[in-house]
């Protein structure tokens, strides 16, 4: 199963909102939805999910018009949103019997997924009795209830505990391994890391940058290297690197333990080797270097504020 | 339409596993029926005029000597006769005595009361506490008039009996109401436009309530990304139809099987209220639900336009106004059930709901007309219940501010 979001606008009155949003992903994998606050992804989601209908652009699933209505679809949106003052079971059986379940099978998956993130004793409690972590736990069962193809999560961390954390970990894990497609949209880097295989950088209502996490980092990290000495700080590392060595590099970031250095063109990263050999200097730490996804949308993101 | 009864289902549940909604259905219903038992185990007889079997009291039975309550009287003009007191009075104990004494007997309230007959038309009342319904006073006026009657007759050598039967000679007539009697169903058409007007206000207040809750604990999004407005907007009203009708079907249900049980006990002294014929009940169930659900979708919608419920009342102010009007208009022309005013608002969706009820309860209504309305009031339940599902459908993601009702048709005339 293939998604792909093809040239999304989308006008509130007169104000264009997106303009012109593609990105595309594939059973078994997860798409990361990134952006700052306002960027667009909730309004790409909705529309998705046919909350909105987009101006202009397509959606297709498999090649064909995708129609929400036709597939099993989880949505957890970024305002949770279920009844206080009803039953965690009801409400559950509610909303799937409302995706297309009979009653029966709607019980036992509502019941299924609550001892899956471990709130089986709440089943019967009204959910504004429940604490805050517990409620996000039975939102994101409600969204998982009726066992859908595509699931789509909009900040699912916010609000859980690393214990919490961990369990959905490991459920939103277990839904790509069963070749579910998933669109997770976050704020936290380091998950969307740990599951996405394809990101979407969104701002100001335009793809940024789009594709493969991997070729993305590959792309990123070209040409740029870590250093670090035991006998030099990195502040005079980095005074000696500019000094003697400005012709093969140049320092273009600093992290905790590291210098970044960007490779000058035509030079190359055995060359700076070989001179930092014959130096005094005690090389603790040399190689390519990776960005990290935040490192990405920092860059990607920041520099057009 | 599957999804449709799971939401009806749903939102039922909601009233029917409410312990205060059964309570106070079932509170309201026994109190009803508890009442309109009463005469059946309580003498009202004061009350109804009719008077149960078994009553400990059996009529005629006099008030005992001790317990007879002290009057006292002087009779300056010669006229009074106390034998006549004493039959218009069966409770009180007459005797005679001075104008002085009369004033300082009741002053020490050793009696209840003390008349002082100064002239033939013309006596002094004497009472210590006067209260709110006095009425010993009027009773001695009256015999202060037969008294005056006796003596005019003496002197002028007539005979009373025969002058009473001349003046107060008994008229029988056969009255037979060819359609409609007016007097009689006017009081339980005005309760009836009341109970209905208070239906559309209580649970349309209710169904908007329960809209903007659903926004504001964000419900919505999950909703409406699981079923069609329509299919939430329709099963939230028709719930909320059927929690109204069964409240007050069996409040109602209860209050008129409880006064048809006890009609004989009551003397028929409510039939103005509850002795409803049964086309002007089958009237005010088709026509009062069909105006309830019209206006239900509408209060719908208003709920939908607002994020938090404190703004619910300002939201539906509009609808409330028209709802006012309506109710206005239907209880002035209740006294003109066949002026052309309520004949145009029989026919108008926002008002047959009161209006041709009381029309057909009251006055001359051709069958054609019921139908005609009917169907413009199903028409208009549709039209309304579409509308209200675009409103909810616009309205229900878009927080913030109120959305004013004028700049939402706006933007779902463009949308489409």
């Amino acid at each position: 199963m293939k998604l792909e979001v093809k040239g999304i606008h989308k006008s509130f009155g007169d104000k264009e909102v997106l303009h012109g949003v593609s990105f595309e992903v594939e059973s078994g994998r997860a798409l990361g939805l990134l952006g700052r606050n306002g960027a667009g992804k909730t309004t790409t989601i909705r529309i998705l999910m046919d909350v909105f209908h987009a101006s202009s652009g397509e959606i297709l699933l498999d090649g064909k018009r995708f129609v929400p209505s036709r597939h099993q679809i989880g949505y957890l949106p970024e305002e949770r949103g279920l009844y206080p003052k009803r039953t965690v079971i009801d409400q559950m059986v509610y909303l799937a019997t409302l995706r297309g379940m009979r009653s029966k099978e709607a019980k036992e998956s509502a019941k299924k997924w609550l001892a899956r993130l471990e709130v089986a004793e709440y089943e019967t409690k009204k959910l504004e009795t429940l604490s805050k972590g517990n409620q996000q736990k039975v939102q994101l069962a409600a969204t998982l209830v009726s066992n859908p193809e595509i699931v789509i999560l909009d900040e699912p961390f916010s609000g859980l505990d690393p214990v919490n954390s961990q369990i959905l970990k490991d459920v939103v894990n277990e839904l790509i391994g069963e070749n579910r497609l998933v669109i997770f949209s976050s704020h936290q880097m380091s998950y969307v890391e740990e599951f996405c295989d394809n990101i979407a950088i969104i701002d100001q209502g335009e793809v940024a940058l789009a594709g493969e996490l991997k070729d993305i980092k590959k792309e990123y990290g070209r040409n740029r290297l870590m250093l670090s000495a035991g006998n030099y700080t990195l502040e005079q590392l980095r005074g000696r690197i500019e000094r003697e060595w400005r012709d093969i590099a140049e320092v273009s970031g600093r992290k905790k333990e590291f210098l970044i250095l960007e490779l000058k063109d035509g030079a190359d990263k055995r060359r700076l080797l070989e001179q930092l050999a014959r130096s005094d200097v005690d090389v603790e730490r040399f190689g390519d270097y990776e960005p990290s996804l935040n490192d990405i949308f920092v860059a990607k993101v920041g520099e057009e504020e | 339409m599957r999804k449709f009864v799971i939401v009806l289902k749903y939102e039922l549940k909601e009233y029917f596993s409410n312990k205060v909604f059964i309570g106070l259905t079932i509170f309201l219903a026994a109190l009803g029926a508890g009442i309109l038992f009463l005469p059946r185990f309580v003498d009202m007889s004061g009350f109804t005029g009719v008077k149960i079997v078994g009553s400990q009291e059996e009529p005629g039975e006099e008030t005992p000597e001790d317990e007879k309550q002290l009057f006292l009287y002087a009779d300056q003009a010669g006229i009074v006769k106390e034998e006549i007191l004493q039959q218009m009075f069966p409770d009180a104990r007459w005797q005679k005595a001075e104008p002085d004494a009369i004033k300082t007997s009741v002053e020490a309230q050793e009696a209840e009361a003390g008349f002082v007959v100064t002239g033939k038309t013309q006596y002094q009342y004497y009472v210590f506490n006067k209260p709110m319904a006095d009425h010993n006073n009027a009773m001695f006026e009256q015999a202060m008039k037969l008294f005056y009657r006796m003596d005019y007759c003496d002197l002028a050598g007539w005979d009373l009996d025969e002058v009473a039967a001349m003046y107060d000679v008994p008229i029988t007539v056969e009255e037979q109401v060819l359609n409609k009697d007016s007097g009689s169903n006017y009081w339980y058409c005005y309760v009836l436009v009341i109970i209905v007007f208070m239906l559309i206000v209580y649970y349309g207040q209710m169904i908007a309530v329960s809209v903007t809750n659903e926004k504001s604990n964000r419900a919505i999004e999950v909703l409406v990304t699981s079923t069609s407005p329509n299919s939430l907007l329709f099963g939230k009203v028709v719930a909320g139809a059927i929690g109204g009708v069964f409240q007050m079907g069996v409040l109602l249900g209860a209050i008129l099987l409880s006064y048809q049980a006890n009609r004989e006990q009551w003397g028929g002294m409510l039939d103005m209220f509850l002795h409803i014929p049964a086309e002007v009940i089958w009237s005010f169930a088709f026509f009062g639900l069909g105006g309830y659900l019209f206006y239900a979708f509408l209060y719908g919608a208003m709920g939908a336009l607002v994020s938090k419920t404190e703004d619910v009342s300002k939201s539906a102010s509009g609808l409330m106004v028209v709802v006012m009007i309506v109710y206005f208009f239907s209880l002035v022309q209740l006294t003109n059930v066949d002026g052309i005013v309520i004949k145009v608002l029989s026919f108008l969706p926002v008002s047959s709901y009161s209006t041709m009820f009381a029309r057909i309860g009251m006055g001359t209504v051709a069958i054609w007309e019921i139908i005609v309305s009917f169907l413009i009031l199903v028409l208009s339940i549709f039209g309304a219940g579409i509308l209200g599902a675009k409103l909810y459908r616009m309205g229900t993601l878009r927080y913030g501010n109120p959305i004013k009702l004028g700049s939402a048709l706006k933007d779902l005339k463009k949308s489409e």
